[in-house]
């Protein structure tokens, strides 16, 4: 009798099952859902779940991956009333026999589950997420020297993967839409902590307008559904606090 | 806009929850806050009506609206205070024993205060 490596170890039980995916669909004009049935293996992911609809049911079905490992941002979606990374949610841990998968809160649905991020990073562009230098001279670089714990004071917030999670649950982004929003203000809390960076007066522009750091009222759902646990609300009361010192110096220099 | 989002807890944290408490309180309060000034104003009709109202009120029929009011500003200021701590760049990481200790207080607060009105109201 033939032998299979490993099969005398499997568990029954995490063999897989039948799973229903039911999809809120947008066909430019109506909105409706879908339901499909996903035969889910152990370590099947959601968004494997969507490429096998895809392949085997409806070829229409849209949704936006690209890397399949977390990292670019690509695949967040609303997967039982939660935004997550279709790529790192597995089928089976959800525990459910139907998945409720929707497109991210707070955007624009174009198809399907892919909705405009064209806003979020016109957002992300506004606050200057980069270092800005006085002495900028690219024929002749300098290293830019920085201790350990200068970098360990930003590191987290590098992390963003900008896929719009944070921005989908909150509910200042609900009822504002140039509301910078999460994402935004946590890059420019990465950049203003920078001690290579110059550029904080510049940056301060925009996070103290009335689109920024004003705005928040600390639901704190944005670290909460964060798949990089880079902590934006903390980013955000940082940045309020380094806000309110920005202004009251503002307007002493006025006075 | 859509301000329904405010509302829309399905899938949230208890911290997106404590959220749209504080906003529902805060209408609440909002609320209460005219008909609390339509009272006083009615002072300037006289005595007599003013003593009505408050006959009507503040009586051991009103007394459950008075505990939930209580509730409601209760919940309101001590959840603001929460707020306000967070708010200025503090206590982040322990944010989730703060959440919890601040329902504990609520509810602590709540409940002598509810107290205090029956007695007040009802007498012991």
């Amino acid at each position: 009798m033939l032998k299979v490596v490993g099969m005398e170890n499997k568990d029954k039980s995490n063999m897989g099952r039948d799973v229903i995916f039911r999809i809120k669909r947008f066909d430019g004009e109506k909105s409706y859902w879908s339901d499909f049935v996903v035969p889910a293996q152990k370590g099947m992911t959601v968004l494997e779940g969507l490429y096998y609809i895809k392949g085997t049911y409806d070829g229409s079905l849209s949704f936006r991956a690209s890397c399949r490992m977390g990292i670019c941002g690509s695949c967040a979606m609303k997967i039982n009333d939660k935004p997550r990374l279709a790529c790192e949610t597995q089928i089976l841990q959800l525990n459910s026999s139907k998945i409720k998968i929707e497109p991210l809160d707070n955007f624009r649905v174009l198809k399907d589950l892919i909705t405009d991020f064209e806003g979020f990073f016109a957002k992300h562009e506004a606050v200057k997420p980069y270092l800005i230098r006085k002495d900028d001279n690219y024929a002749e670089p300098v290293e830019l020297i920085q201790k350990p714990e200068e970098l360990h004071a930003y590191y987290d917030f590098t992390l963003c993967i900008k896929c719009g999670a944070c921005f989908s649950v909150c509910p200042a982004a609900a009822t504002r839409d140039d509301y910078l929003g999460p994402a935004a203000m946590a890059a420019a809390y990465r950049f203003n902590i920078d001690t290579r960076d110059e550029g904080r007066d510049e940056r301060m522009f925009m996070v103290c307008s009335d689109v920024g750091v004003w705005r928040c009222h600390f639901a704190a759902e944005c670290s909460e559904v964060c798949p990089k646990n880079i902590e934006p609300a903390k980013a955000i009361q940082k940045l309020r606090f380094q806000a309110a010192v920005h202004m009251i110096k503002k307007a002493l220099k006025r006075w | 806009m859509d301000l329904l989002k405010w509302f829309e807890v399905r899938g949230k944290s208890l911290f997106y929850i404590s959220y749209s408490l504080h906003r529902i309180t805060g209408l609440i309060l909002v609320l209460y806050l005219v008909m609390h000034l339509s009272y006083l104003t009615s002072l300037r009709f006289g005595e007599e009506i003013y003593e009505s109202f408050i006959a009507t009120t503040v009586t051991p029929t009103f007394l459950i609206f008075d505990i939930l009011l209580v509730l409601v500003g209760v919940y309101h200021g001590v959840n603001g205070l929460r707020l306000i701590l967070h708010e200025f760049g503090l206590a982040y990481d322990v944010r989730r024993p703060i959440l919890y200790l601040s329902y504990f207080l609520v509810l602590v607060l709540w409940l002598y205060a509810s107290y205090k009105l029956y007695v007040f109201i009802v007498g012991v």
